[in-house]
């Protein structure tokens, strides 16, 4: 009798939660679903109960402001993909060397380098943010897609580095000895043997960098305006712009966290099997 | 073996991530450091920086905003993220017993945290919104009196907290998770062999090998805590009044709208040091709680 009733309390708990993290989604979604009214006259909850839902803001999306919403959509999928790949590789070679090769600079070896580079992540971006917006309009790279890039890159380096590392150290060396023996170089030996082993944890990798630089605010905020806007940055001058317009506004942020929730789901096993090497 | 040629590609291997780091983080870092001590100019395209010495820092220290927007800033830590571990802790420990549809459960719980900040964001300044918003009509339900959850001063950053455990409680969640499902399942077999009751169990077993995951995961939300500023910028812009600007947010307006570069990097560099000295401290805290359990 206790241990049902115990059982009962836990998955009453688990379902409470669920509804914690649903509830401000499913708000969200119907919001973008209701016409000027069952927003203004009060909270209306449950869709063809106390409101009828609409389709029209998410077809004026797609038409009317098509090209208002297209741009930053495109701008954040150029600027994410890009950086998030060029990260993916250089983070896999970074995190190559350092669990193959011994290195020695001055007193750093190879662990001090690799929290050298980890460490940087704990910068609050707003103490560099400063030098980045003065080099980047001496050069001319404010509101570009190149600097957004760099600075996404840059932003992201450091998990790179250690998720790879993470993997790197846990694949087995034999092939590669064989081939080092034969004389190979480290990159063929990186991108002709070990590449195809890790591959699922690059593009684990890639998604996650991804999915950063994807929602990054501030450095957008500071150093891109409008030819570089991407959807975070549209979302809040929409809101400044236009007021309580939640109509537009809610499916813009429902169509800003597609991305991240589809990643989400397919990165499951990733949350926990790359995590592990931090519980121990 | 790993050849002399292969010795040398390493350190073109690893030359980019050194580059970049220096030109992005190190080299701003300085910058930043020169624009503390001194007073920016902007001279045709380029930039002059002339010394003041502390000027900047007897400014900030008089600055009755800075105090306010760091005793914000420390406020949403602390509560943030201790209710964050708490909670995350919980769930880690429900999900982590056999339940059905436990990997349902897992993936639904880490959703928020990789969703957008503007989006979770102007998702719950809807939800807080008093004349629309859902809570109050169902708070009038039960009758109680509507709450001006970001347009009452000393509410408003309670509103963020939430906001903040919404989005992050999944991260700590994550981790302890990851180190529930790491340790070997004879340990607690064998203590409840021993007889002990499932509160010693967790009290005793445990929590003792959850410390160094706990101790990660306070670490680094509790950085990534002191930086917030995405949320705030677009549920309440720092108001009403200061009573939710961050330290972020106040660096950002004096040196990006104000346009005052050195004081904003002054504001920056503070928060940076604060975080340096909370870190350190909660460092040397835990060391000390881990040298007395080992006693």
């Amino acid at each position: 009798m206790q241990r049902r009733l115990g059982t009962v309390a836990v998955y009453g708990l688990l379902l409470l939660w669920s509804l914690v993290v649903v509830a401000p989604l499913f708000w969200m979604v119907t919001t973008s679903i209701k016409d000027k009214n069952d927003v203004f006259l009060g909270p209306k909850y449950l869709p063809w109960v106390d409101f009828i839902p609409t389709g029209q803001w998410w077809v004026r999306l797609f038409t009317v402001e098509k090209d208002a919403v297209l741009y930053p959509y495109l701008n954040s999928l150029i600027v994410a993909s890009i950086s998030a790949f060029l990260t993916t590789i250089l983070g896999a070679m970074a995190a190559y060397a350092l669990t193959r090769v011994r290195f020695k600079f001055g007193p750093m070896k190879n662990e001090d380098i690799l929290f050298w580079i980890v460490s940087q992540r704990f910068m609050p971006p707003i103490v560099t943010v400063f030098a980045i917006f003065v080099m980047y309009r001496v050069t001319r790279l404010l509101d570009t897609h190149i600097g957004l890039i760099l600075a996404y890159t840059v932003f992201n380096l450091p998990l790179a580095v250690w998720l790879m590392s993470n993997f790197l150290a846990q694949i087995p060396r034999s092939v590669e000895e064989a081939a080092w023996v034969d004389g190979a170089s480290l990159w063929t030996t990186l991108f002709r043997v070990v590449v195809p082993m890790v591959l699922p944890s690059l593009v684990a990798t890639f998604l996650f960098c991804f999915v950063f630089a994807w929602n990054e605010f501030l450095f957008a905020l500071i150093l891109s305006y409008s030819r570089a806007q991407t959807v975070p940055l549209l979302i809040a001058s929409q809101h400044f712009q236009r007021g309580p317009q939640w109509w537009d506004i809610s499916a813009l942020s429902t169509l800003a966290v597609l991305p991240p929730i589809a990643i989400t789901v397919a990165l499951q096993k990733y949350f926990v099997k790359g995590l592990i090497p931090i519980g121990k | 073996m790993i050849g002399k040629a292969a010795r040398r590609q390493g350190r073109l291997f690893l030359s980019p991530t050194i580059l970049l780091l220096l030109a992005f983080t190190l080299f701003p870092f300085l910058f930043t450091l020169a624009l503390v001590f001194g007073e920016a100019r902007f001279v045709g395209g380029g930039l002059q920086i002339g010394f003041v010495g502390t000027r900047n820092w007897a400014r900030l220290f008089q600055d009755e905003r800075f105090w306010n927007a760091l005793m914000v800033t420390l406020r949403i830590v602390a509560v943030a993220v201790s209710l964050e571990y708490l909670l995350g802790l919980g769930l880690a420990l429900l999900v982590d017993r056999k339940v059905r549809g436990q990997n349902f459960f897992r993936v639904l719980f880490i959703v928020p945290m990789l969703l957008t900040p503007i989006a979770v964001g102007y998702m719950w300044r809807m939800i807080f919104d008093v004349g629309r918003g859902p809570i109050t009509g169902v708070l009038q339900r039960l009758g109680v009196s509507p709450v001006g959850w970001l347009t009452d001063t000393s509410v408003a950053i309670y509103s963020i907290v939430i906001t903040d455990i919404w989005q992050w409680t999944p991260f700590m969640f994550l981790i302890l998770y990851a180190a529930l499902q790491a340790i070997p399942p004879d340990y607690i077999e064998a203590a409840r062999v021993d007889g002990a009751s499932g509160w010693q169990v967790f009290r005793r077993v445990i929590l003792p090998l959850l410390a160094p995951a706990s101790i990660a995961a306070i670490l680094l939300r509790m950085v990534e805590c002191f930086k917030i500023v995405d949320t705030i910028y677009i549920m309440t812009g720092g108001g009403p009044g200061r009573s939710t600007e961050s330290m972020t947010l106040f660096a950002y307006a004096i040196g990006f709208r104000a346009f005052d570069l050195d004081y904003g990097a002054t504001i920056a560099f503070s928060l940076f040091l604060t975080l340096l000295v909370a870190a350190m401290v909660f460092v040397n805290m835990t060391r000390r709680l881990r040298d007395v359990r080992m006693e």
